[in-house]
């Protein structure tokens, strides 16, 4: 149960809810009229019409995710090009993929993507979380303000504009000049692409920030009072109430950016401008985005398949050690329900 | 027990968090709780609405996959209809939309449904529409592919629609009859030929003093980006990194070529010189900086002003012109004996495809896109210069640009160095993508040229197993 308390919190809402919303909904005077056949019957109607609702839901979800699922799960064990019948090669693809050069130098972008980007995203979340919580007026403005890039920051034609940014003599490039660095544009640059992508994932901190936010309002003020009483100081404070208070969100947000990052596919397959998707020499190849090129352009889609699932495996081992960990650092409210 | 999000934070969450439990019922919220009775009413009829919606995207579901399975050929009234797709630009899109208007003109039976893209996306979407067995009919074709889908029978063989006389091979201009002739079969007829040129930045090389000459040797070449770095402090090539083309040219002047019929046609020693030259000469600055090169991708660095001139199709001149800001010119490919400079015709063709369930009216366009002499006026040298002799002179070139090209390639039919073009192996289109990237990066000094060239070749043999 404490498991996914974050999650389950979130699931709790509907469910609990209706079980409030119900007596509104019926008339309590009819209620001794009513045999128990009949509500049977009535719930199991409720159920029916309740999957009739879900009919569109179940009916994608078979036809676009489940049944391509287990057909990409048989061709990770074939040679498929998309034109002949797929032929069965075992665990051949996974071998290929191990000894492949660029598959490793596509799990090397991925992890320093994912090691560097997600807590980079998580501290400016937190941080300008804590500044917002503190802010009396206009919080709403700068939370939709702050909210913003999350919701336009995956699409193409940001990181089109970011592109522009971090080219020669471009914005960044300008500011770095008056600091005397001679970088010169970001994006043309193998060993500086990368961080190009990195500064568009945390520019795009809203998400967590707003889950942060809620957070950090939950927080009970006795105990800070409690603890400025006692001689505490802000980081003291912050270490020691505020870290493990929130620590349930942190894990939360955590878990999702992790997954997120290991997804990532557009602005990395974009940055690197047209003609040359995934960067200058590989340098934002990360991982879906060298089986993309495996699968849809290079006419592999076996090995397409056989790498999909090495992602997957590989998001739920880093899940699972983030489960494992939480014992340690994860602090549930003790209450009584 | 439980850690519980705050209402409000739960609220804010579930505005803007994918999340599975954040669906929220309007009829749950406190405000219509309140009301009791009136709410009853209100459920059913949003069922209703539900159950109308859920209706309408399951009908719309079915017309979409009645969309997909349809493919070509919805005939209406005895018109015929065929799906006709490129790559190109919007100017490009222009001259042929013009092109369909005529054709429907003159032959009201048939309908064309054209489809473009940039030429990447134009290959991957022809693969996934190729390999769903839901081409378009007729394509703008390439050399490259003519092996690759030519083998998995994706393109039609029009040798039928030849003999049945829908389609005339005769009045090409010379070196383009067989262009796409391969085991037998006809898989496409060209519309216009290309050939490799050097496309120069013409102000850059007047104020050097640098005139190429047909017959050029490297050595000039060389000296004469040597003169231009000096003079003029422009790099004098982009670096041949940015085609493979430029490659093959060098190849071929020592009888070899970049690929036979079914694999490479060079050793890795050859390309680790030519890697390691390379590498030389953008450290001495006479090749441009490849991070500034890679920076504008795609557009051309010489028109950029980051070059003084670059290996690349004689129709870019075109799209050079209007790109950059210098005047544009076309010099002969630099050779190594003083006469051989190992270039060909290319040229884009039309291609039908097998499954198509109107071979007849497929050729039929074909035919008249190929041979009408009012196409050629329309077309120009938009895909190079035109292929039958009657759009050839149908079309007077009156801009600088097109003179060029014409003058161009009529100077390379009169000095007889064209040679023949082998149709590439399957697997070329992938080859040339790894060809170009680890050649980049060799150029950003991301790998030495001996490693590089090993990863190459081993990327090549991958791409033929993947075809084979």
């Amino acid at each position: 149960m404490e498991g996914t308390a974050a999650t389950d919190a979130g699931h709790q809402r509907g469910p609990r809810l209706s079980k409030d919303a119900r007596p509104g909904g019926r008339p309590p005077g009819s209620a001794q009229a009513r045999s128990s056949a009949h509500a049977r019957r009535r719930g199991r109607r409720e159920n029916l019409s309740g999957y009739l609702f879900m009919s569109p839901w179940i009916a994608g979800f078979l036809l676009l995710t489940a049944g391509p699922m287990a057909a990409s799960f048989y061709f990770a064990f074939t040679d498929y090009n998309l034109f002949d019948t797929p032929q069965w090669v075992g665990l051949k693809n996974f071998s290929d993929m191990f000894a492949d050069a660029r598959w490793q130098k596509s799990v090397e972008v991925t992890s320093k993507y994912v090691v560097i980007g997600t807590p980079l995203k998580l501290i400016a979340a937190l941080g300008v979380a804590m500044l917002l919580a503190q802010s009396r007026r206009g919080q709403a403005f700068y939370r939709a303000a702050f909210y913003a890039p999350s919701l336009i920051g995956a699409s193409v034609s940001v990181a089109i504009v970011w592109r522009a940014l971090f080219t020669d003599d471009a914005v960044v490039d300008r500011t770095q000049q008056l600091f005397g660095m001679n970088v010169g544009g970001w994006v043309g640059d193998p060993d500086w692409t990368l961080y190009a992508l990195v500064a568009l994932t945390v520019w795009q901190f809203g998400a967590p920030m707003v889950i942060f936010l809620a957070g950090l309002k939950q927080v009970p003020r006795e105990l800070y009072e409690a603890a400025e009483v006692d001689g505490a100081g802000p980081w003291r404070r912050f270490w020691s109430i505020t870290l493990p208070m929130i620590s349930p969100v942190l894990f939360f947000n955590v878990l999702l950016e992790t997954i997120h990052s290991f997804q990532i596919f557009g602005s990395a397959y974009i940055l690197g401008g047209q003609g040359n998707p995934c960067g200058p020499a590989d340098a934002t190849l990360v991982y879906t985005c060298y089986l993309y090129q495996q699968g849809f352009e290079n006419s592999r889609m076996g090995f397409a398949s056989a790498m999909a699932w090495m992602l997957v495996v590989a998001v739920g081992l880093v899940t699972a050690v983030l489960f494992w960990s939480q014992k340690r650092w994860v602090h549930y409210e003790e209450t009584a329900r | 027990m439980m850690y519980e999000i705050p209402d409000t934070g739960h609220e804010t969450l579930c505005a803007l968090v994918h999340f599975p439990g954040c669906v929220r019922f309007p009829e749950y919220d406190s405000s219509v709780k309140s009301r009791g009775e009136p709410l009853r009413v209100s459920r059913q009829v949003e069922r209703r609405t539900l159950l109308k919606a859920a209706g309408a995207s399951l009908a719309s579901l079915g017309v979409a996959a009645a969309g997909c399975g349809g493919g070509s050929g919805s005939s209406s009234g005895g018109a015929v209809t065929i799906r006709y797709a490129w790559w190109g630009a919007d100017d490009r899109a222009k001259r042929i939309n013009e092109t369909i208007d005529l054709f429907e003109k003159k032959h009201p039976k048939i309908k064309v449904k054209t489809d473009f893209q940039p030429y990447e996306d134009f290959w991957k979407k022809f693969n996934t529409q190729a390999a769903g067995g839901n081409p378009p009919d007729v394509i703008q074709n390439a050399v490259t592919f003519l092996r690759k889908y030519g083998g998995r029978n994706v393109l039609m063989d029009l040798k039928p629609q030849v003999q049945s006389g829908e389609l005339s091979t005769e009045g090409f201009r010379s070196g383009l009859e067989k262009f796409a002739e391969i085991d037998g079969k006809l898989l496409g007829l060209p519309v216009a030929s290309n050939s490799m040129a050097y496309i120069i930045d013409e102000k850059v090389y007047e104020k050097a003093g640098v005139t190429p000459e047909f017959g050029w040797t490297w050595d000039d070449w060389l000296a004469g980006m040597e003169r231009i770095r000096s003079r003029t402090g422009v790099a004098g090539e982009t670096g041949p990194h940015s085609i493979m083309y430029y490659y093959d040219l060098v190849l071929r002047q020592k009888g070899k070529a970049f690929f036979t019929e079914d694999g490479l046609g060079f050793s890795k020693s050859d390309l680790e010189t030519e890697w390691a030259e390379a590498v030389k000469r953008i450290k001495s600055g006479l090749y441009t900086d490849p991070k500034k090169v890679e920076q504008i991708k795609p557009k051309s660095a010489t028109a950029a002003g980051l070059s003084a001139g670059e290996f690349t199709w004689d129709n870019f001149t075109v799209r050079y012109d209007s790109e950059g800001k210098s005047s544009y010119g076309i010099a002969p490919i630099p050779t190594t004996d003083g006469s051989k400079t190992g270039q060909y015709l290319g040229s884009l063709m039309l291609s039908g495809t097998a499954r198509t369930k109107h071979p007849k009216e497929v050729a039929t366009f074909i035919n008249f896109m190929v041979h009408d002499p009012e196409v050629g006026r329309i077309m120009g040298y938009d895909r190079g210069v035109l292929a039958t002799t009657k759009q050839f002179e149908a079309f007077e070139p009156t801009d600088k640009v097109s003179k060029q090209i014409s003058e161009y390639e009529k100077q390379i039919a009169e000095k007889g160095v064209l040679e023949t073009i082998t149709p590439h192996p399957a697997g070329a289109d992938v080859i040339e993508a790894a060809f170009l990237r680890v050649a980049t990066e060799v150029s950003l000094d991301k790998a030495s040229p001996g490693e590089a060239v090993e990863k190459f070749f081993s990327e090549a043999e991958t791409a033929f197993t993947a075809n084979s």
